[in-house]
């Protein structure tokens, strides 16, 4: 006849992340263009642009590059006049290749090390979605060894192995006030890896255009036996059990290119890209606890419920003479997110984009590049179905780089 | 030197433009004026909590949180009748200890340090009343703990509520007060208000089990009703009004259930032997006739039975029985609001609620339809911002500990439906509350 007060705590962390959150960011000259490279030949990142162009480098090369992030959201609650707005913090997406091949051979070995998806967003502990996401530091590092093959002048192929070492920092406020009106807190920490493959073909036409296809696998991460912490007043701690582990995986998307170059003159060089990214695999993330309480920690699966997004990228490079490149470009890509899905880790929407860059080389075997990129992540008004989290997003997005490649 | 300033200039716009900045509708007062905004109503509006009146509650009560977010549209000073810091603890109020291990039952314990009680007298024909620490500053906040809508023009009622007590002036308790409430809060001009007054017209039937008190007769409600629009609208005062919530909807009455009960008894092994597992209760027959019988899940216990009660025995003219299971030894009536109590309440709130509404229309008068809007929550629960809320007793983060307030988050929601229905009816675009920001229950 006891028991007549139940306890039941469904307390869901809502957590989510690797939201429709692609860096593009992986070689200076191809930001400088609008981020092509698919369909044109400059340097070592052809590992990451088209695998297949690899073989058609006249030279080798081994080059590394930074592109410093600034990552700046505003989220205006709805029915508010407030701003809340992200912590001023970089994020440092960085590149490094290798490609090496006989001189003259119909074959080149090729390594990538790069950073195609990631985010770093500190909303702070004290905004409206706090109990959505306070902070997050999601990064996937990969690397990818290539092999290329130049089938006739006009024609190579190539394809790379990908191993992904992704990691995830994340901090959320859990709706349980302790005896000083503090909220409780929740992190979960850990690190995974997952495996895919590229492919790429490269064809110079006989009109002198080239053309690039490329497609970059599904890399699906697994994170195992991450750390997960949780702060709440101490009655209530046996429903949170400690210490504990977390696992979850995040199918990280294939990506499908095609590209093209154009040379007017010797001066200049125009380059398109389109891209396909197949985000609708992302249908569920789902996080599972080491162990749970009935009355209190509970796994969850949470909708995500993406579709496939598209870009569109243009650019060009003018050579005033054999040793300085000025370049420009821009793009526009759609959103993976679905109405009713955006949700503030990466507060996803349409997005524009405008790129400049200048190179210089030295001695003929030193390139020094550097880039700015402008992003705008159009402003979205939006309410969460799950968390019910309602206001606009808005983003702007700001990347200067700089690489060093040289060549031989 | 020149191009060193246009330096400095250029990085500073950079700065600037780095953040994005959403341009929403400016903060406007549309057809209202906030300039005096006054709140009318009882302990809901003074922000009592957790059993008690006291400084954190009423800092965060529902008034003062619209109060803070008229700020940008041109609304004024907003004091209360603050407890001081000296005597935060106002009337004591309850705390969380803990969780019964064995049972989960949560373990209360009354605060009874640093109060604001200053004495207690009994009131002739009604009873004790406890005295507080006299207020003298200025009220915007004219919640009164306790206060029925047929109380606001009886002019001693200052001397049976020692809330209303505290805000007049003399000693209630050796003098004849003679200023009643309508009055009191009408006193000096003001441009705006909140009405959310009736609750305990219903409420105090209802959680007396139907034992302790009567509902105020209907026609009465009408009149007094309409009696204290027009003296709030008198002068062109705006404001808004709030129905009142259907009484089961709380989890004062939601929390011990009749089903959880018989289940205890079934597994009762003693109990079950000598055949008296079930629980009866002294029920509603008809008018105020009451008889024994076994309970139904149509029936309400209330959140403060001691269900260790049931099984002690008590001496009858039968001999000693045990108590709650049997016909003899019925639960006693101030712990159930039976389903025929339940109906003739639901009765006298409806008719409530319709003379507030029409009274409300016929004055242009925003309204805030608590009834709806809680028995909507009873029934979905709540999102907002992430944090899962419902009408469940401590877990569900709305309600306070005495089941029937609610906690700063809960105020919060209520301050900005207020908010809401104030915007919708006057064009204003006063902003929300930020409900993240106001805490839930605490846990120790």
């Amino acid at each position: 006849m006891k028991k007549l007060l139940l306890l039941v705590f469904a307390l869901m962390p809502v957590i989510s992340f690797a939201q429709g959150f692609q860096v593009n960011l992986e070689g200076e000259k191809q930001i400088g263009m609008g981020h092509t490279g698919t369909g044109v030949l400059q340097d070592g990142a052809s590992v990451f642009f088209n695998p297949g162009a690899v073989a058609m480098l006249p030279q080798n090369y081994v080059q590394g590059g930074i592109s410093p992030l600034l990552f700046k959201s505003d989220f205006n609650p709805q029915g508010t006049n407030v701003q809340d707005h992200t912590a001023s913090k970089i994020a440092t997406p960085f590149t490094f290749y290798a490609v090496w091949g006989p001189k003259n051979s119909f074959w080149k070995l090729g390594l990538g090390v790069y950073t195609p998806f990631g985010g770093l967003t500190d909303w702070g502990n004290n905004w409206e979605g706090k109990y959505v996401l306070e902070s997050l530091n999601l990064k996937a590092i990969y690397i990818q060894p290539t092999l290329s093959i130049k089938l006739a002048d006009f024609l190579s192929v190539g394809g790379g192995f990908v191993y992904n070492r992704g990691s995830v920092d994340l901090t959320q406020a859990i709706p349980l006030t302790n005896s000083a009106g503090q909220d409780g807190q929740a992190e979960l920490k850990g690190t995974g890896k997952g495996y895919g493959w590229n492919a790429g073909i490269y064809i110079v036409t006989e009109a002198g255009i080239t053309v690039g296809i490329t497609h970059r696998s599904e890399v699906n991460t697994s994170i195992n036996n991450g750390t997960a912490t949780f702060d709440v007043p101490s009655s209530l701690q046996t429903q949170f059990p400690q210490p504990n582990t977390f696992s979850s995986s995040i199918p990280l998307p294939a990506t499908t290119s095609i590209g093209f170059g154009f040379y007017p003159n010797k001066q200049w060089t125009l380059a398109f890209d389109a891209n396909a990214i197949s985000w609708d695999v992302y249908k569920v993330l789902a996080f599972n606890y080491g162990s749970v309480e009935p009355n209190g920690l509970q796994n969850t699966s949470e909708q995500r419920n993406y579709k496939d997004a598209y870009s569109l990228r243009g650019g060009a490079q003018y050579k005033t003479n054999k040793n300085v490149a000025i370049r420009f470009g821009g793009g526009y890509a759609t959103t993976a997110v679905e109405d009713g899905f955006v949700s503030p880790e990466a507060p996803d929407a349409n997005r524009a984009f405008v790129t400049g860059g200048l190179g210089y080389t030295f001695a003929n075997h030193l390139d020094l590049d550097v880039s700015f990129e402008y992003e705008h992540v159009m402003s979205r008004d939006q309410t969460n179905t799950q968390t019910q989290l309602s206001g606009t997003f808005e983003t702007n997005v700001y990347i200067p780089g700089v690489s060093l490649a040289y060549h031989w | 030197m020149k191009n060193f300033k246009l330096y400095i200039l250029s990085g500073l716009l950079f700065v600037a433009a780095c953040k994005p900045e959403i341009h929403n509708p400016k903060p406007s007062n549309g057809t209202a004026n906030f300039s005096r905004f006054i709140a009318v109503g009882n302990s809901l509006t003074a922000g009592y909590s957790n059993g008690g009146l006291y400084l954190e509650g009423q800092q965060n009560s529902y008034p003062s949180i619209m109060a803070q977010q008229m700020q940008s549209v041109g609304g004024g000073v907003f004091n209360q009748p603050l407890f001081t810091e000296a005597q935060a603890n106002g009337s004591g109020y309850l705390t969380l200890t803990g969780f019964d291990p064995k049972t989960g039952n949560p373990i209360t314990a009354p605060v009874t340090t640093d109060l604001a009680v200053r004495g207690e007298y009994n009131a002739p024909g009604f009873g004790a009343v406890f005295l507080y620490t006299k207020y003298t500053g200025d009220i915007e906040n004219y919640g009164v703990p306790g206060i029925k809508l047929l109380n606001i023009t009886f002019p001693q009622y200052g001397n049976y509520n020692g809330y209303f007590e505290r805000l007049l002036p003399g000693d209630g308790s050796t003098s004849v007060l003679n200023t009643d409430y309508l009055d009191f809060v009408t006193a000096k001009p003001f441009t705006f208000f909140t009405d959310w007054l009736g609750n305990n017209d219903a409420l105090a039937y209802a959680t007396s089990g139907g034992a302790g008190d009567v509902l105020t007769d209907k026609t009465t409600f009408a009149q007094l009703y309409e009696l204290s629009l027009q003296t709030l609208t008198k002068n062109g005062a705006k404001g808004v009004v709030a129905t009142i919530p259907d009484v089961t909807s709380i989890p004062y009455f939601s929390t011990v259930t009749v089903a959880a009960i018989n289940a205890g008894l079934a597994a009762n092994a003693q109990l079950t032997a000598v055949g008296l597992n079930k629980l009866y209760i002294n029920a509603l027959v008809s008018g105020t006739t009451y008889a024994p019988r076994l309970a139904t899940n149509n029936d309400l216990i209330v959140l403060t039975f001691p269900t260790s009660m049931i099984g002690t025995i008590v001496n009858t003219p039968y001999g000693p029985l045990p108590y709650g299971v049997t016909p003899y030894t019925p639960v006693d009536n101030q712990y159930v609001l039976d389903a025929n109590e339940i109906a003739l309440t639901r009765d006298y709130v409806q008719s409530y609620n319709n003379t507030i509404k029409s009274q409300a229309a016929a004055r242009g008068l925003a309204v805030f339809d608590a009834y709806t809007y809680l028995n909507n929550v009873k029934l979905n629960g709540l999102e907002v911002n992430g944090i899962s809320l419902s009408s469940a007793y401590i877990t569900g983060g709305l309600f306070s500990l005495d089941g029937i307030h609610l906690t700063p988050r809960g105020y919060a929601i209520i301050a900005n439906e207020f908010i809401k229905a104030t915007n919708s009816t006057y064009g204003s675009n006063i902003p929300l509350a930020n409900i993240s920001s106001y805490p839930g229950l605490k846990f120790p």
